[in-house]
């Protein structure tokens, strides 16, 4: 009997869910606004890095199945506890928390987009933060349960705006201007990396596997379709945002769906919008506050980050974990950080740390070819190392072309030099004083998959503490007997 | 031709999921053994810190399949595949050469007994 429910159109859904969000659109209008059509040639750039990048997540998980800490798992087993830290506890959950808090950010522009209130952005994201904070903590998923459709109201209504736009279907005044403002390749690759946040998110599908009818196909092609259907429908909204929004106010605007659907259906436009994206926000970011509680949790089951990251309340919630990316949010958007220009500088800062943990993973599978190359692998990324190689030469490439201006890129690279350099103090110190094991030796990968069992960090701490008592025992016992 | 015998031990919970695999590729025909036993491991629990001095003998499944040497490639990785959690326990296969069969019933021998 096959109890495995979900066929390749849920595969597809969820990843599609998974990796739009609204503030996707505040770099789909930062780009748009820069380049204007010319900024579809960054979105196909990044997007091929990103399939290339899934299907080699699609191997690992073949590899490594059914885990829940996923990435840093592969990692760990991959190149040893430092990377790991530096780069998947430390990178990639700042990374999502900066994600988040920019996510965030956008419910209090859009609401001042639309409304003009005079009160500053950030007072709603923080009302917004400490109450999703509270339904976390209460363990209430209401949001949960509606976020597919909430995230699809999005997708229909941007498809929608996309195609109305497109045929001029608009009540708005029609704009006349130059489609593509790019004046050569180097001005588009200088957006990859805004053109990379459209595509982020897609491993998340990874984790249902266990889920679906033949997930060694279906996986790995849901989240092929999923990014290819993400860029079609962003594809749409440009040409239509360029016929009706002039490209200069969309790269100025915090709100570029907001604006566009106020210049392409004057008010009703703008409700439209607002009503769609602020409930995609709550949606998006309570999952990403829950998702990141969570996901501390398994870090702290394979013994990366503190224990404390797994007590739970009452009400079953990691609450350390909440409060602590719950704070971490409220700070960021506390800081005022939610103007435009200031939101692409975050996302850019935290996309380098992104496309490093991609580039790591796709590292991971030419290791675990070399290392176990008899393993039955359910899928293997196919034309050998061919497609991990220019992942990884696609990422660094993004990396070094995060900006075209060189003094906002080498501002990215010294902040995100700084936190990797304290990250990597956290991550010589945990495994001096708390792993007591090599920086750089890989755990083996049965040990790995062991962890993921809930009894491994009891009966290893049982195991320690009767050592201890027998070699205290030892040492108190007399001598020269 | 030749024919083998592929002798699989695995765990319990892995029945169906071969079974339908094994079908899947027009094996048909198989023995199913209840078994109790262990590996390199002495039967230690993964998530247990030290291992067994002892063999601890778990309870498993034996699973006897018959088929042409022409088909022991496929039929192997397809085994794999389907076994494959990545987790201790997920078994052996061995196989080993058969010199002949018979079908009872009719008398056909080799590769005969097998369609």
């Amino acid at each position: 009997m096959d109890d495995k429910k979900l066929g390749l159109p849920s595969v597809i859904s969820t990843g599609v869910g998974l990796i739009v969000a609204t503030s996707c659109l505040l770099s789909l209008g930062q780009g748009a606004g820069s380049l204007g059509t010319g900024f579809i040639v960054s979105m196909i750039m990044a997007l091929v890095i990103n399939i290339f990048s899934a299907l080699c997540m699609a191997e690992l998980n073949a590899v490594m199945p059914n885990l829940t800490g996923g990435l840093a798992q592969y990692t760990l087993a991959g190149m040893g506890p430092f990377v790991t830290i530096v780069t998947m506890v430390g990178g990639y959950l700042l990374c999502q928390s900066i994600a988040g808090s920019v996510e965030c950010a956008m419910f209090g522009n859009t609401i001042n987009t639309a409304f003009n209130t005079g009160i500053p952005s950030s007072v709603f994201c923080i009302i917004l933060l400490a109450a999703l904070i509270f339904a976390n903590l209460m363990g209430v998923d209401v949001f949960a349960k509606i976020q597919n459709v909430v995230v699809y109201g999005l997708i229909i209504s941007l498809v929608a705006m996309g195609l109305i736009g497109i045929f001029g279907l608009g009540t708005g005044e029609e704009v006349v201007q130059q489609m593509n403002t790019a004046g050569s390749l180097s001005d588009c690759m200088s957006y990859l990396g805004l053109a990379f946040f459209l595509f982020i998110g897609c491993e998340f599908v990874i984790p249902l596997s266990p889920d679906v009818r033949n997930a060694r196909k279906n996986i790995p092609l849901g989240m092929v379709l999923s990014l290819v259907i993400i860029a079609a429908m962003e594809i749409l909204v440009i040409f239509g945002m360029g016929h009706y929004t002039a490209w200069s106010d969309l790269a100025g605007s915090a709100s570029p769906h907001v604006l566009y659907g106020s210049s392409l259906l004057g008010t009703a436009g703008t409700i439209w919008m607002v009503l769609v994206s602020i409930f995609a926000v709550i949606s998006t970011v309570n999952s990403c506050i829950n998702f990141l509680s969570n996901m501390c949790a398994g870090m702290a089951k394979i013994d990366l980050l503190p224990s404390v990251f797994l007590k739970k309340n009452k009400r079953g919630a990691y609450y350390v974990g909440i409060l602590m990316i719950g704070g971490i949010m409220i700070a960021v958007n506390a800081t005022g950080l939610s103007n435009s220009s200031s939101l692409s500088f975050m996302i850019l800062v935290a996309m380098v740390f992104w496309m490093i943990s991609y580039i790591m993973q796709d590292i991971n599978v030419l290791s675990f070819r070399h290392r176990f190359p008899k393993m039955p692998r359910t899928f293997k990324v196919p034309f050998g190392p061919v497609i991990p190689l220019l992942a990884i030469i696609g990422n660094a490439f993004m990396i070094w072309h995060i900006d075209g201006d060189p003094a906002v890129r080498a501002s990215i690279f010294r902040i995100d030099g700084i936190i990797f350099i304290i990250l990597a103090v956290y991550a010589v110190l945990w495994c001096r004083f708390r792993l007591k094991r090599p920086l750089f030796k890989p755990y083996e990968m049965h040990e790995v998959m062991a962890m993921e069992n809930e009894l491994y960090i009891p009966a290893h701490r049982s195991w320690k503490e009767k050592q201890k008592a027998a070699a205290g025992k030892a040492a108190a016992k007399p001598a020269g007997r | 031709m030749g024919l083998s015998e592929i002798e699989i031990i695995t765990a319990l919970n892995r029945l169906s999921s071969l079974k339908s695999a094994l079908s899947a590729i027009g094996v048909s025909g198989m023995t199913v053994v209840q078994a109790i036993g262990c590996g390199v491991q002495n039967g230690t629990q993964e998530y247990e810190a030290e291992m067994n001095q002892e063999m601890e003998l778990l309870p498993k499944q034996m699973v006897i399949i018959l088929v042409e040497d022409s088909q022991i490639d496929k039929v192997v990785d397809v085994i794999k595949k389907v076994l494959f959690t990545g987790h201790i326990g997920d078994g052996k296969i061995v196989i080993k050469p058969v010199s002949n069969i018979i079908r009872v019933r009719t008398g056909e021998e080799g590769a005969d007994a097998l369609h």
